[in-house]
């Protein structure tokens, strides 16, 4: 096949920031092309985010780039009247059109899904929210945090007994907010192919969140109990921890499921004499004495480093894999040798390194790993290729700050 | 009855525990015919996981499971009998999608990895979920959700803000099962995805999903950060990099998340807060000199919070459009008025479990609903309807299967 599966499937991208701009990515990389909508006004937020690093001028941000390959970039500015009716054009000629606005802005312009069906009737609509378009929190704007906390994730997270923490990367709610996006709009395609009617979609990202909790859920909904943070433990396996290794700040996983695990386990670190202890002797015990186990595992781990333990419990079956850091991960030699990371050559500012999309097919091609794009950057093919605007008339919008 | 998405789309599922049965109610969800394969006697080991009603373990009362496999139909096989990989042959020849998270070992000696079953239908499309993915060094390797999510990164980065004691506290899984969740939520994606390109090139396709890449994606921004800025992250308190004053605040029943980072939010909430003096000082003028601050910005705001609690704090800061909520417990989701609103939790009747409320839908598709028409099914519930009505087997051929051991 030398096709990509969503080839023909035209985007236009109101979305920014993460969970909307992550999905278009996701589109994009299949083979869509998706047209992103900005303006000099309203630039995607991360363009002018946080830029911590040792070049301050560059032209693009590490956030706006890890999010928004695979696309392309004009600018409209929304607020005037003629810069909708424009977009509505380009709607026209497109399949699916993606929002993720702190609240109801398309319907405000005229464009929500009722106005959408009378300019291309099998539209698929989109619209990614905090709390979904209905209901009392409609209009609440929202980040990955709040939904997390929101949604019940947060009170999960952090170390056995302690307090609540906030939760990895920023943007943890957003991806699967996304993914979950994402797989909704690809079902709705696959119901258009076959039946010829196109839909809205309403995605809450509460709820996602909620929908990834469903243990802790059900015990309440079950049991009445109320669960806190778990750390790295399980609810029915033990040993199951990280634990420190030799070199800086180095940590290992180790989880053993059952008493074969337990003696394999036992096995490969030499069965000291602490393994043959009653208080170990079965998964009902090591689960109540973990405490003391993690400690006498740790003893073992120490004397390691996080490969080298990684590597003696493989070979015995064992579940134990090394915990890497951030310059570990880009650095890992099975995410490298899958070829995880792309290149990506970005004018002025040479290679850019990203992570790619968890995404492969045996029979067709490589992503669309196109660079993100600039600002703009495909005005002339929006206007002029596909909404067949003479020069002089792009001109003249420009002029009037409509294209801009 | 109105129709669903994937109407017409069937899948069958020889997936256990988290990541393939998700992937697997994801489709089911929105209308797909799963069927899902359990080993006769035990079924899937999500069946054991729980919780259980009282705690008491039972294989058809487990929490997980019940939620997992939603909307599906249960059959039970053993693909190690002979008989039985013969009965698999005919599902595969059946469906149009096999969702696989079988051990990479496993499926090679049982000689049912891609070539066999592309041979066996060439429209087909199979996935493969595994910790690892199919190929690279660490393709054989063992593990759980705890080992990856630690290999993707995004354990080294949790807590985000870090922690008091680099030497004890170790880096953080994310909470329950959320790593293999993950992994079942992009085998969702790229599973449609092949779909549709078999609808293009009318030939099957092999995808597979590595869970450690289905998180590393998660991790993008800091590995960019890292590549593009040079930015090294390291986990005591205050030295992870961009971070901004949006953070968890005790009030007084509770706790809430408030996103007060970027300026006009800032603005917003001190407003909030009725203007204090102290927030005018030279301290707090930019976001950098309030992070750098950041253990006393943070005990003059719980000065103010501490006095209320949560729904008022959350409702000053709604009211002028600063992000924040009250930090829920799942009581509290359960019980909240925004999940009531949505209609988001499911009651299922069970034949075994009962009556059972489950986490509901993540979108609302307006023109075909997400759901639940059918609770997850018992062990082998489903063998006649399947192996007779689908496949074409008679009850003869099943008791014979029974007796071999097959079903």
């Amino acid at each position: 096949m030398d096709k990509l599966p969503l080839e023909g499937i035209r985007v236009t991208d109101f979305t920014a920031i993460w969970a909307g701009a992550h999905i278009t990515q996701w589109l994009g990389v299949m083979g869509a092309d998706v047209i992103k909508i900005e303006s000099n006004l309203r630039p995607d937020g991360t363009r002018v985010s946080w830029r911590p690093g040792r070049n301050p001028n560059s032209t693009i941000t590490a956030e706006f780039a890890c999010l928004n390959y695979g696309k392309k970039a004009c600018t409209l500015n929304m607020t005037l009247p003629k810069a909708r009716e424009l977009a509505k054009e380009l709607i026209a000629v497109s399949d699916v059109v993606a929002e993720n606005f702190g609240g109801a802005v398309m319907d405000r312009w005229g464009m929500g899904y009722a106005d959408l069906v009378k300019i291309k009737p099998d539209i698929i609509m989109y619209s990614g929210s905090g709390f979904g378009r209905t209901g009392p929190y409609k209009e609440l704007p929202a980040f990955a945090g709040i939904v997390e906390s929101f949604g019940g994730l947060l009170s999960l997270n952090g170390y056995p007994g302690g307090e609540p923490s906030p939760m990895c990367t920023r943007g943890f709610a957003d991806i699967l907010a996304a993914d979950h996006g994402t797989f909704a709009i690809l079902a709705a395609l696959y119901h258009r192919s076959r039946t010829g009617h196109g839909q809205y979609i309403d995605l809450s990202m509460s709820q996602v969140v909620t929908a990834v909790i469903p243990e802790a859920v059900i015990d309440y909904t079950m049991n009445g109990r109320v669960r806190g943070p778990q750390g790295n433990h399980d609810s029915t396996m033990a040993p199951h921890g990280c634990y420190r290794c030799r070199g800086d700040d180095e940590w290992v996983t180790i989880a053993v499921s059952g008493d074969d695990d337990w003696r394999a386990f036992c096995d490969a670190i030499g069965n000291p004499e602490w393994t043959a202890d009653a208080r170990f002797r079965d998964g009902v015990n090591r689960r109540r004495n973990q405490d003391e186990l993690d400690r006498l595992v740790q003893e073992w781990t120490r004397n390691h480093t996080h490969h080298e333990a990684t590597e003696k419990l493989q070979r015995a079956g064992v579940m134990a894999v090394a915990t890497v850091n951030v310059a570990q991960g880009v650095r890992d030699r099975h995410l490298n040798a899958r070829g995880f990371f792309k290149d990506m050559d970005y004018p002025g500012e040479g290679n850019l390194r990203l992570a790619g999309m968890p995404w492969r097919l045996s029979d067709v091609p490589d992503g669309n790993y196109q660079r993100p794009p600039a600002l703009g950057e495909h005005n002339d093919y929006v206007f002029k290729e596909l909404l067949k605007m003479s020069d002089e008339e792009i001109a003249r919008l420009q002029e009037e700050e409509v294209i801009y | 009855m109105s129709s669903k998405a994937l109407d017409g789309l069937k899948v069958v599922e020889w997936s256990e525990f988290v990541s393939g049965p998700y992937c697997g109610k994801l489709l089911a969800d929105l209308g797909a015919e799963v069927v899902k394969v359990e080993k006769p006697g035990v079924g899937d080991r999500a069946r054991s996981y729980g919780p259980f009603p009282d705690d008491i373990p039972h294989p058809e009362k487990s929490g997980l499971f019940l939620y997992l496999n939603t909307n599906k139909l249960g059959v039970t096989l053993n693909v190690r009998n002979a008989r039985g990989a013969g009965v698999f042959q005919e599902l595969v020849k059946w469906a149009d999608v096999v969702v696989e998270n079988q051990p990479l070992a496993d499926v090679e000696e049982l000689g049912l990895g891609w070539e066999k079953l592309r041979s066996l239908n060439p429209r087909l499309v199979m996935t493969s979920i595994t910790p690892f993915g199919q190929s690279g060094p660490y393709r054989d390797y063992t593990a759980c959700d705890l080992n990856v999510f630690h290999s993707s990164g995004l354990a080294f980065v949790n807590p985000s803000d870090g922690v008091d004691d680099a030497e004890q506290q170790p880096p953080l899984k994310g909470p329950l099962h959320l790593g293999d969740l993950t992994a079942g939520l992009t085998a969702s994606i790229a599973t449609m995805s092949a779909v549709f390109a078999g609808d293009l090139a009318g030939e099957g396709q092999h995808v597979d999903v590595s869970e450690q890449e289905a998180l590393a994606s998660i991790m993008r921004r800091e590995f960019a950060v890292h590549t593009m800025e040079g930015i090294e992250w390291t986990r005591p308190k205050g030295s992870m990099p961009g971070l901004t004053t949006s953070d968890i605040y005790r009030c007084s029943d509770g706790l809430v998340y408030l996103a007060c980072g970027q300026d006009r939010m800032w603005d917003g909430w001190i407003d909030a807060m009725g203007n204090p003096e102290w927030a005018f000082t030279e301290l707090f003028q930019d976001r950098v000199s309030r992070r750098e601050n950041w253990d006393a910005v943070k005990a003059l705001i719980e000065e103010w919070t501490m006095e209320r609690t949560r729904e008022e704090v959350a409702d000053a800061a709604d009211a002028r459009r600063v992000p924040c909520r009250p930090l829920n417990t799942v009581e509290d989701v359960v019980h909240s008025k925004l999940m009531a609103a949505r209609d988001y939790f499911e009651e299922v009747d069970h034949r075994e479990a009962g009556q059972v409320t489950l986490p509901g839908a993540p979108y609302i598709l307006s023109r075909t609903p997400w759901n639940i028409g059918r609770p997850a099914p018992l062990l082998g519930e489903h063998n006649e309807e399947v192996y007779c009505s689908r496949l074409g087997y008679t009850r003869e051929d099943l008791g014979r299967l029974r007796a071999d051991g097959a079903i």
